[in-house]
């Protein structure tokens, strides 16, 4: 009944006509972001922070805006998987599959419509998941003291590759970069200077928003340039639409399961939307068998894995909302946005910021009413968008990035620092490192200090307390396997994405 | 072989870094359990680890980027280094339209275009930031307009 309370209040804030506005502000650019070429979701959320940040927008508008462009983000990417046969991300591989096959035999339409009512349902599955589960998880989440949130990090950390990441060495590197980055400044609990070379920009650390527009955006472009993308695609045009209850009624239960099974994997630790939408496809074409014609453009297999990824999106604010760990690269720029606004994600968030936590879930069920109204009409104008060439593309996205950045402290001294993020970012990406648990790190650095330095206090010097309670243990239990089952069946599973893609 | 090299120097960052910690002044008061240099040096050791692993067991190289785009990139990261120092003398609109105009230009768009793009779009975010948004960007040059 609690949550029904909190729901409604909730409703409230994201009906308010500010926040109404600005979700579908987000939605749209969301979409937007999702469909042009090489500009992932993470990428676009990143050089957006740095603008909801200065407009010093109060925090539940910020982050209503910010999670439906997030939202739509995922319904962006859909589009060039089924025009082009190029996933807009990850998550979008799956739908190549079909999408590309019914689009070839001028169904793009349809496609497209089929697509947008399976996302929709997916993440309206998955975000009643999200009610039902989260005020639970923050409740057993209260229990958890510093120990156990030190482990928790650690956690999230070791998962962060995933069961399908290539090299979990990499991801701990990775993430031990960006703790460091994270130590630079004064140290908050005894006033020293760690790290800062004297130098007075350094007393306060490195602000994270510019090392993740630096490490997502401007990395983009060097890379860009370096395998010169080219022109852009052909205008493409679309046939009339032509959808039929039947149609939808077909796709129904497909979409149904893959939603479920998408915010399965969206809340389990190390899993994802990529492999969220692999399971929900290669389930459906079991469960349907002969009779579907999988592969060569049946519309359940557009359904199920977009059900599947939008699903796993929503799941996985699930342990970003309630535990402060995020398990994807943007639920943790999510993240970033809420720290900078001074928010302490966890399972307080609920108590203390309910207004903003109700707020947030009500806007992504808005927001999916909006996406898929937006997205049936005015998806010739996405279209359109593909054949923007990234040479007029990429120096633009550059220039927000720049004047995000600028507008936040007016300091040149921030864009020097954010250039530099850039060149690291593009070496980190050359040698297969991967940037979110840099990101991760910068993010959690103080907050794992600072857990760990409560937890030794209350043992008086003792490191056993770390492992001491049962489901401290049980942690460290799950990281070790989040590091171990890559190597073990992470090649096997590979494999087996790989063949279905060719 | 760019992850041996990468790992070495990834291992000296860590002695280098678990060394800085231990420099560091004992804050005041009575030292505790947990001071401002432990949490960096399970960080060195840590790092320190990945490094010695990532050399003795490198992934396969991605090839760098050599001769005429190894120079394309140079320029880029240039122009973005002037951007920035050229931003607050020269104004927005202006350095903006020479900085996205030469990108777009190193990138494939012609000439022309290139700087078509790049004023329209420098206008229409100064515009935008300065009239709707209300975030100040400099003038520079043309503050006396």
């Amino acid at each position: 009944m609690d949550t029904l309370h909190y729901l409604l209040q909730g409703f409230a804030v994201a009906l308010e006509p500010t926040n109404l506005m600005f979700a579908l502000m987000g939605a749209f650019l969301g979409t937007l972001i999702g469909a042009l070429p090489g500009l992932g979701p993470a990428n676009g959320v990143a050089i957006l922070i740095p603008l909801a940040f200065s407009l010093g927008l109060p925090p539940e508008t910020a982050l209503i805006m910010l999670t439906s462009v997030y939202a739509g983000a995922m319904y962006g990417g859909r589009i060039s998987s089924i025009l082009l046969n190029i996933p807009g991300d990850e998550p979008a591989m799956m739908t190549c599959l079909d999408g590309y096959p019914m689009a070839q035999k001028g169904k793009a339409a349809e496609a497209l419509a089929i697509s947008a009512i399976a996302s929709c349902l997916g993440s309206f599955i998955a975000t009643i998941g999200l009610i039902l589960l989260a005020p639970v998880l923050a409740k057993v989440a209260l229990s958890f003291g510093p120990a156990e949130y030190f482990a928790l990090f650690v956690l999230a950390f070791a998962t962060l590759g995933g069961i399908t990441g290539k090299n979990p060495v990499k991801t701990l590197m990775a993430a031990s970069i960006g703790l460091m980055i994270a130590t630079v400044g004064i140290d908050l609990s005894t006033g020293v200077q760690r790290y800062t070379f004297n130098v007075l920009e350094l007393y306060e650390g490195i602000d994270f928003i510019i090392a993740i527009v630096g490490l997502f955006a401007i990395s983009e472009l060097l890379v860009f340039i370096e395998h010169r993308a080219g022109k852009g695609h052909e205008i493409i045009h679309m046939n009339p639409l032509k959808l039929s209850w039947a149609d939808i009624r077909n796709i129904l239960p497909t979409t149904f399961r893959g939603g479920i099974i998408g915010f399965i994997s969206g809340v389990l630790p190390g899993a994802g939307a990529s492999l969220g939408s692999f399971i929900s496809y290669t389930l459906e074409k079991k469960v349907v068998g002969d009779k579907g014609a999988f592969g060569t453009g049946d519309p359940r297999g557009v359904a199920a894995p977009e059900a599947g990824n939008n699903g796993a999106a929503n799941g996985a604010l699930v342990p970003m909302l309630t535990l402060g760990v995020p398990g994807s690269g943007t639920t943790a720029v999510l993240l970033a946005m809420l720290i900078s606004l001074n928010i302490t994600p966890g399972p307080m968030m609920f108590t203390q910021h309910a207004d903003v936590v109700w707020g947030v879930i009500a806007a992504l069920l808005i927001g999916n009413v909006l996406l898929l109204l937006l997205n049936i009409p005015l998806v010739g104008i996405f279209v359109r968008l593909l054949s923007v060439p990234p040479y007029f593309l990429l120096p633009i996205v550059t220039m927000v990035a720049f004047v995000g950045i600028y507008s936040i402290s007016h300091s040149l001294f921030d864009l020097y620092f954010m250039i530099a993020f850039g060149v690291i970012g593009y070496v980190l990406r050359k040698l297969d490192i991967p940037l979110v648990p840099v990101i991760l790190g910068l993010l959690l650095g103080p907050e794992m200090e600072k857990n760990l330095r409560h937890a030794m206090t209350i043992s008086d010097g003792d490191w056993s307390i770390l492992w001491s309670s049962g489901l401290s243990i049980g942690l460290w239990a799950v990281a070790a396997l989040g590091l171990i089952l890559p190597m073990v069946v992470g090649p096997i599973l590979r494999r087996r994405m790989k063949k279905n893609e060719a | 072989m760019s992850d041996r090299i990468f790992g070495l120097l990834m291992l000296a960052l860590a002695v280098a870094y678990g060394w800085g910690a231990q420099q560091f002044p004992v804050p005041f008061g009575e030292a505790e359990a947990v001071g401002p240099e432990t949490f960096p040096i399970l960080l060195s050791v840590l790092l320190g680890f990945c490094s010695l692993y990532m050399m003795l067991r490198p992934d396969p190289d991605n090839g760098w980027p050599v001769g005429r785009t190894l120079t394309e990139m140079v320029v880029v990261l240039i122009v973005l280094l002037a951007y920035t120092a050229i931003l607050e003398e020269l104004g927005f609109v202006i350095s903006t339209t020479l900085a996205v105009g030469i990108l777009c230009w190193r990138m494939g768009a012609r000439l022309k275009s290139a700087f078509l793009v790049a004023f329209l779009g420098g206008v229409v975010v100064y515009l935008l930031f300065n009239f709707v948004l209300e975030l100040p960007l400099p003038a520079g040059l043309l503050e006396v307009v």
